[in-house]
């Protein structure tokens, strides 16, 4: 329903951890109770990521149990 | 609706309207999670947040090498609980009841309100914060009733967050013991997943959408505590299934509170009224 505002919230709290550092991949957890559809989150994730250090990071997603919604993990990117 | 919104656009800001004054305050502009400092105390950036510290949060000031795995274990939603977990100290703090009320648009939760401030005046306090998309004429209509009353109109957005409801409670500043009562945007699935701070969330079903909303709805269902059957005055004509609705709200949540009543003709009020008196038990 709203995976547009949660992918902005997910770059934004990837992009503060990361420091401005480029990021080649993020992971996250979601549970079947979170309210959140993946392939949306999929689908406009190349949009909110396209400037800024997320730039052409891909975004993994494992299953997870109940609500959770989680940012796992990211990885560090070649600097450019 | 807002998957496609385009969230830095105008029609993304969020405002927030004293329908006494007129006065509009922009809380809230394009995007999600944007920063402005209207109080630099509640939108600092913080880096050590009240969470359980886990492995490798404060690690994000090492030089990057390439490759390097860093584990964050951040909840997507933690910035809107952290906030909400300080508006719920703020209303504990201050023996404020603070309600979530949440529906599908038109179930009658205005109405419901203006009956509710009518009815309770005299016993407490009370203030209503609106979330609707544009107008303020919500909260002109409860202002009217009685009550002390702000609107925030989300704009594109579908749901009152956090950091809305600290800038409102902040402007209307509750006297301690009062009734503080949210209508969130007409919305049976966003608002369900955004913790206000509240004491509870009250789902209020109308008689004429249909006994099986909570089956279709279950999340939001799930999440509210109370439910109220509104328009029970006109089940009759529109052949609505009280029993039937029960068995389904049970369904999906077995411990929820339903209340049956009329906001229009005040039938079966009391409980509802009696349950706000005495704190939301």
């Amino acid at each position: 329903m709203h995976e547009l505002g949660l992918s902005r919230n997910i770059v934004s709290i990837v992009s503060e951890a990361a420091d401005g550092n480029p990021v080649a991949r993020v992971k996250l957890a979601i549970g079947p109770l979170a309210c959140v559809e993946t392939k949306a989150l999929q689908f406009c994730w190349d949009i909110v990521t396209e400037d800024g250090p997320l730039n052409g990071a891909t975004l993994e997603i494992v299953a997870a149990e109940g609500d959770t919604f989680l940012i796992k993990e990211f990885e560090f990117g070649e600097m450019a | 609706m807002c998957g496609i919104c385009g969230c830095a656009d105008k029609a993304n800001d969020v405002t927030l309207i004293d329908p006494e004054t007129g006065d509009k305050t922009l809380i809230r502009q394009g995007g999600l999670l944007q920063e402005h400092n209207s109080d630099p105390h509640r939108h600092h950036h913080d880096h050590h947040p009240a969470h359980p510290p886990h492995e490798g949060q404060d690690t994000p000031h090492i030089h990057s090498p390439s490759g390097e795995v860093i584990s964050l274990e951040q909840a997507i939603l933690s910035k809107n609980d952290q906030i909400a977990a300080r508006n719920r100290g703020w209303f504990e703090g201050r023996g404020v009841l603070a309600l979530n009320l949440v529906s599908s648009p038109g179930a009658g939760k205005t109405t419901l309100l203006e009956r509710t401030i009518r009815d309770l005046a005299s016993e407490r306090a009370i203030y209503v914060i609106e979330g609707d998309q544009m107008t303020s004429n919500d909260a002109e209509r409860v202002r009217d009733a009685g009550a002390k009353a702000l609107q925030i109109n989300t704009g594109a957005g579908c749901h009152l967050e956090a950091d809305m409801i600290a800038d409102a409670v902040d402007q209307l500043d509750p006297v301690p013991g009062a009734l503080l009562l949210i209508e969130n945007v007409g919305n049976l699935v966003c608002p369900s997943m955004f913790d206000l701070g509240e004491k509870m969330k009250v789902a209020v079903i109308s008689t004429t959408e249909g006994e099986d909303k909570p089956l279709k709805y279950p999340h939001m269902f799930r999440a509210a505590e109370t439910v109220l059957i509104n328009k029970i005055d006109i089940s009759e004509v529109v052949e609505f299934d009280e029993a039937s609705c029960r068995r389904n709200i049970a369904e999906v949540n077995p411990n929820a509170t339903v209340i049956s009543l009329s906001a229009k003709t005040g039938e079966n009020f009391g409980p509802w009224l009696s349950m706000l008196v005495s704190d939301g038990k």
